[in-house]
C-alpha cells in the first residue's frame, strides 16, 4: 500500500484544493496563481518532450499554445454562448460542464495539427535550423491570428467567461481549477507513460543516436511527427485552459517571450526529467509572483536606508532584471538543471518505496 | 534462392565513384567476409544494403524481396540487423533498454495503447522484456542489464551492440569491423561469440573486418574490394595467396 | 517602376542593418556553435552608447562642445569599442564559466537569452521609459538618381555594410586570427596545437561581432533617431533568422540572408497591408529552409556512418 503514497497524496491534494476553493478559503488571487502554476506545468512538461527527451531545440512552443487558446475559445463560444460571431449557442448552456472536455480536445487537436508545420521540416533539419523554423512558426501563428479580423485581430478575443459562468450555473464549483487539475493529470500521465514504454523510448533513441535508432527499426520520421504533435497538442490544452481562466486571449500573450519562459522552465528543471521540469515550473511561477511583492518592499527599504536618490523608484520592471539574473546564477551552479536528465526517484532511490505509477 | 543477392551496385557521390558494378550473393546460414584496404567502399556497401544510402544503380534482393528504396527501419523489419564500425549505442539508456528497443519493429502496439496501458500493451511489453533478458543471458551480459553503456569497457560495449542486433531475430547480420579497437583477449572472445551465434541462431553473417585473424578463422568465403570494384573472391586460403590482393594491400613493391 | 526602385533602396538600407547584426550571430556561431541570443540587445546597447557619447561631445554646455563632424568621427570608433567591451564582458561573465563546466550548449543559449532580457529591462529600469533622441550628426542631403530620392545617410549605411563585409572577409580569409577562427569550427581541440589559445580566438570573435553590431546600432539610431530599450529584440530575432537562412557560420550568408529578409519585408509592406509583413516574410523564409535545409550558403549536413 505504501507504494501508492504519491498517488493518494496527489488525489487528496487535488480534492483538498477544490474543497478549499469551494469553501471560499482561498482568495481569488491565490486561486488564480494555483491555476496558473498548473497551466505552466502543462506547458513546460509538454515542451520537455521535444526539447528534453528528443533533444531538439524548439523555441516557438507558445505558438501552439496560441492555437489552442484561440481554437478552444472559439469552440467554447460557439458551443455554449450566443455571440455575434457564431449566432445562437449550438448546445444548451447546461451541457457546458459535460462538453467542456470536447472543447479541450478540439483545442489540442488543432494545436497538434499545427505541430506538423514544425515536424515536417525536422526530417532533414536539426539543431539550430530547426530552432529557426520554430521561431518562425511562432511568429507566423501570431501573425495569422492578428490578421483575422473576425476573431478580434490584434484586439484579442473574449466571451469565454460566459462558458465558465454556464458551468457554474449547473453546479457551483471552482470549475477552472478542476479542469486545470484534470489537464495537468492528463499531460503528466501521457508523457510519463509514453516515455516509460518501449514505444516512447524511440524518442530518446532518436535523440541519443539517430542513426542507431533508424537501423534498429525506429521509423524516425514517424517518431518525430508523433513527438511534435503530442507536444504541441498538450501546449494547445494549456492554451485552452489559459484562455478560459482569464476569459480573454490576445495573440501577443503567446509571443516569443512566452516561449522563452517555457525554455527556462525546461532547462532549469533538467532536460528529460518530468519531476525536474515540474519543480522548475512551480518555482518559476512562484518566483515571478513573489517578486511582485518583494519589489515594492525593496523600494521602501532602500529609500528608508537612503540608498536611492529621492526621485528614483524601483519599479516592477526590475522583476525582469532580477529573474534572468537569478536564472543565470542558478545555471552557473547547476549547469544541467535541477535534476539533469534524471527523475526524482533516480536521484533519491528511497523515494521509490512511496511511489508507483502505472 | 540466395538470402541476399546484389546485382550491379554502383554508387557515385558527386564525382566520386565509391562503388562500381558490385555483385554479390549470400546463402542462408553462410558466414562471409568483405575485406579491402581503407576507403575501398566496404562500409558503403553496408550502408546501401541496410538502407542508409540509395544506390545510383543496381538491384538488391533480400529474402525474395527487392529492397532498393527501402528506408533502414523497413529493411530491419524484414530481418536484417547490423552493427557499426564506431559503436552506436544509446548511451543514456540502460543496457536492458537498449536491447528492448531492438524489438521496436515488432512492438505490436501504438501510442494510445501505451498511454492507456491496455492489456495488449502489458502483454507486448512482457514479451519484449522476456526476450531482452533472454538475449542478455545468452550473451553473458545479464549482470550489466541496469548499467549505462557509456560506463562499460569498450569490449563489453561491442558485445552489447552485438546483442542488440541479435535481439531482433535477424536472418542476416551485418557486422562492420566488429573487432576494431579490441585487445587480443577481447578478439578471442569475439571470435568465439560470433562462431557461437552463427551455430546457435542459424543465421547468415556478413562481416567487414581488417584483422586477418578474425576473417581467416571465421569466414567460409571472402570478397575483396578495392576502389569500389571486386578484385577477388574465394576461400580464405585462395585469398591469402592471391597476388592481386597482396598488391592492393601492400603495394607493388611488396612483391 | 520608380516606386519599386525606391523601395529597393529602402530594402538595401534595411538589409544593411540586418546584415550588420546577422554578422555577429554568424561569427560567434561559427566559432562556438553558440546562438548568442543577447546579440540583438548588444545592437540596442550600441545605439544607446552612440547616444550618450555623441550627446556628451556635442552638447554646447558640456566640457567638449565639439562640432558635428568631429563628434561623428569620434563617436563611430568609441561606440564600436565600448560595444565590443559589453559583448566581451558577457562572454567572460556569463558564457565562459558555463562552457568551462561542460554544460550542455543549450544551457549557454538560455543564458544568452537571459542576458538579453537583463540588458533590455535593465536599460528600461535604469533610464526610464522616456525615449532618447540621437542628435543630428550628419547634415541631411537628398541625392536624386533619375527620380529616385536617396538621402546621403542611406548611402552611408549601405556603404558601411559593404565595407564591413569586405573587411571581415579579409580578416577571416587572410589573417592568422581568421584562419584560427575557421579552424575552431572544425576542431576545437586541435587549435592549441597551432599555438593560438582558444580564449583569444573567442574574445576576438566577440570583439568583431559586437563592434559591428555597435556600428549597426549607431547607424540605425542615426536613421531612426528615437531609441527604446526593446528596439534590439525583434530586430535581433529577425537578423538571426536572416543569418540562418543565409547559412549560419558563413559571412556571405549573413549578408545574403539580411538583404533577402529586408527585401521581402519592404516589398510586402509596400504592396500589401503592413500587418501581413511578418506573415509573408517568415513564410518565405520557412519555404527557403524547407528547400535548402542548411541555408543558402550552408554546407549540406552529412552524417558519417
Amino acid at each position: 500500500m505504501r507504494r501508492y503514497t504519491l498517488n493518494v497524496v496527489f488525489c487528496l491534494a487535488a480534492v483538498a484544493l477544490v474543497a478549499l476553493a469551494q469553501a471560499g478559503a482561498l482568495d481569488k488571487y491565490v486561486l488564480t496563481i494555483i491555476t496558473f502554476i498548473g497551466i505552466n506545468c502543462i506547458f513546460a512538461v509538454s515542451l520537455n518532450l521535444v526539447n528534453g527527451y528528443m533533444g531538439e531545440f524548439s523555441c516557438g512552443h507558445a505558438g501552439f499554445m496560441c492555437v489552442g487558446a484561440y481554437v478552444g475559445s472559439l469552440l467554447s463560444v460557439a458551443f455554449f454562448t450566443n455571440s455575434n460571431l457564431f449566432g445562437a449557442a449550438l448546445f444548451p448552456p447546461q451541457w457546458a460542464p459535460f462538453l467542456f472536455p470536447v472543447v479541450l480536445l478540439g483545442a489540442s487537436l488543432a494545436a497538434a495539427l499545427f505541430g506538423l508545420i514544425v515536424a515536417l521540416p525536422s526530417f532533414h533539419t536539426r539543431d539550430d535550423y530547426l530552432a529557426i523554423i520554430t521561431i518562425a512558426a511562432n511568429y507566423i501563428i501570431i501573425s495569422i491570428v492578428e490578421n483575422i479580423d473576425a476573431i478580434g485581430g490584434p484586439r484579442g478575443f473574449s466571451g469565454m467567461k460566459k462558458t465558465v459562468n454556464a458551468m457554474s450555473d449547473v453546479a457551483d464549483l471552482p470549475w477552472m481549477l478542476i479542469w486545470t487539475i484534470f489537464g495537468f493529470f492528463v499531460c503528466v500521465m501521457t508523457i510519463y507513460r509514453l516515455m516509460t514504454s518501449t514505444y516512447g523510448k524511440g524518442i530518446s533513441a532518436v535523440c541519443q543516436n539517430e542513426v542507431a535508432a533508424e537501423i534498429m527499426g525506429v521509423n524516425t520520421n514517424r517518431v518525430k511527427i508523433m513527438a511534435f504533435m503530442i507536444s504541441s497538442g498538450l501546449a494547445g490544452l494549456a492554451g485552452a485552459l489559459y484562455a478560459h481562466v482569464y476569459g480573454y486571449v490576445n495573440a501577443q500573450a503567446f509571443n516569443i517571450l512566452k516561449s522563452t519562459e517555457g525554455l527556462v522552465m525546461v532547462y532549469l528543471g533538467g532536460m528529460g526529467s518530468i519531476s525536474g521540469v515540474l519543480m522548475a515550473a512551480v518555482a518559476f511561477t512562484l518566483l515571478v509572483e513573489w517578486l511582485r511583492f518583494v519589489i515594492p518592499w525593496l523600494n521602501e527599504v532602500s529609500h528608508a536606508a537612503g540608498l536611492l536618490p529621492a526621485g528614483y523608484e524601483i519599479s516592477q520592471i526590475w522583476k525582469w532584471v532580477i529573474i534572468p539574473l537569478i536564472l543565470i546564477l542558478l545555471m552557473q551552479f547547476r549547469p544541467e538543471g535541477f535534476l539533469g536528465n534524471r527523475e526524482l526517484t533516480q536521484v533519491f532511490p528511497r523515494l521509490k518505496r512511496w511511489i508507483t505509477f502505472k | 534462392m540466395p538470402l541476399l543477392e546484389i546485382k550491379g551496385l554502383t554508387q557515385r557521390f558527386g564525382g566520386l565513384q565509391a562503388l562500381s558494378n558490385f555483385s554479390f550473393h549470400l546463402e542462408e546460414r553462410e558466414l562471409v567476409g568483405l575485406i579491402g584496404p581503407n576507403g575501398a567502399g566496404k562500409t558503403t556497401v553496408f550502408n546501401i544494403v541496410s538502407g542508409f544510402y540509395q544506390s545510383t544503380e543496381g538491384d538488391i534482393v533480400f529474402d525474395g524481396k527487392r529492397i532498393g528504396g527501402f528506408r533502414p527501419h523497413q529493411v530491419t523489419a524484414m530481418g536484417m540487423a547490423r552493427t557499426f564500425q564506431n559503436i552506436r549505442l544509446w548511451n543514456d539508456m540502460t543496457v536492458l533498454d537498449n536491447i528492448r528497443l531492438a524489438r521496436y519493429s515488432w512492438l505490436g502496439y501504438g501510442f494510445w495503447s501505451a498511454v492507456l496501458r491496455t492489456g495488449h500493451y502489458r502483454h507486448s511489453e512482457k514479451l519484449i522484456e522476456t526476450k531482452a533478458r533472454e538475449v542478455l543471458e545468452m550473451m553473458d551480459l545479464a549482470d550489466y542489464a541496469g548499467e549505462l553503456p557509456k560506463n562499460l569497457p569498450y569490449g563489453l560495449q561491442r558485445r552489447v551492440e552485438l546483442a542488440r542486433a541479435l535481439a531482433g531475430n535477424p536472418k542476416l547480420l551485418l557486422l562492420d569491423e566488429p573487432a576494431a579497437g579490441l585487445n587480443s583477449a577481447d578478439v578471442e572472445d569475439l571470435i568465439r561469440h560470433i562462431r557461437w551465434i552463427h551455430d546457435e541462431f542459424k543465421i547468415a553473417i556478413w562481416m567487414i573486418e581488417h584483422q586477418m585473424k578474425v576473417v581467416m578463422s571465421l569466414c567460409q568465403r571472402l570478397t575483396v574490394i578495392d576502389f569500389g570494384c571486386i578484385i577477388a573472391e574465394g576461400t580464405p586460403e585462395d585469398i591469402r595467396n592471391n597476388i592481386v590482393v597482396i598488391k592492393a594491400y601492400l603495394g607493388d613493391e611488396a612483391l | 517602376m520608380d516606386v519599386f526602385l525606391q523601395q529597393c533602396v529602402n530594402a538595401l538600407q534595411w538589409g544593411s542593418f540586418y546584415a550588420l547584426i546577422a554578422l555577429g550571430y554568424t561569427l560567434v556561431y561559427g566559432v562556438l556553435r553558440l546562438i548568442n541570443f543577447a546579440h540583438g540587445d548588444i545592437f540596442m546597447v550600441g545605439a544607446y552608447i552612440a547616444f550618450f557619447v555623441s550627446t556628451m561631445f556635442l552638447s554646447p554646455e558640456g566640457m567638449f562642445g565639439l562640432s558635428r563632424e568631429t563628434t561623428l568621427a569620434l563617436t563611430i570608433p568609441l561606440t564600436m569599442i565600448l560595444t565590443s567591451l559589453v559583448g566581451v564582458s558577457l562572454e567572460r561573465i556569463a558564457y565562459r564559466p558555463l562552457m568551462r563546466k561542460g554544460a550542455h550548449r543549450l544551457y549557454v543559449v538560455i543564458t544568452a537569452l537571459m542576458c538579453g532580457l537583463i540588458l533590455e529591462n535593465g536599460n528600461l529600469a535604469l533610464l526610464g521609459a522616456s525615449r532618447k533622441t540621437l542628435p543630428v550628426l550628419l547634415e541631411k542631403n537628398i541625392h536624386d538618381f533619375g527620380g529616385i530620392a536617396v538621402t546621403n545617410l542611406k548611402l552611408w549605411v549601405i556603404l558601411a555594410a559593404v565595407l564591413v563585409f569586405f573587411f571581415l572577409h579579409f580578416i577571416v580569409t587572410q589573417t592568422r586570427m581568421g584562419m584560427a577562427m575557421r579552424a575552431v569550427s572544425w576542431d576545437r581541440f586541435a587549435l592549441p596545437l597551432m599555438g593560438i589559445p582558444l580564449d583569444s580566438v573567442v574574445v576576438f570573435t566577440f570583439i568583431l561581432g559586437s563592434g559591428v553590431a555597435g556600428l549597426g546600432g549607431m547607424l540605425f539610431a542615426m536613421s531612426y533617431p528615437v531609441l527604446e530599450p526593446y528596439m534590439g529584440a525583434m530586430t535581433g530575432w529577425k537578423a538571426f533568422i536572416a543569418a540562418v537562412v543565409g547559412g549560419i557560420g558563413d559571412i556571405r550568408g549573413a549578408f545574403a540572408g539580411g538583404f533577402l529578409l529586408a527585401f521581402v519585408e519592404i516589398m510586402v509592406a509596400a504592396f500589401l497591408p503592413s500587418t501581413f509583413r511578418d506573415l509573408f516574410a517568415f513564410s518565405i523564409l520557412l519555404l527557403i529552409l524547407w528547400l535548402r535545409p542548411t541555408g543558402i550558403f550552408g554546407k549540406p549536413l552529412t552524417t558519417k556512418i
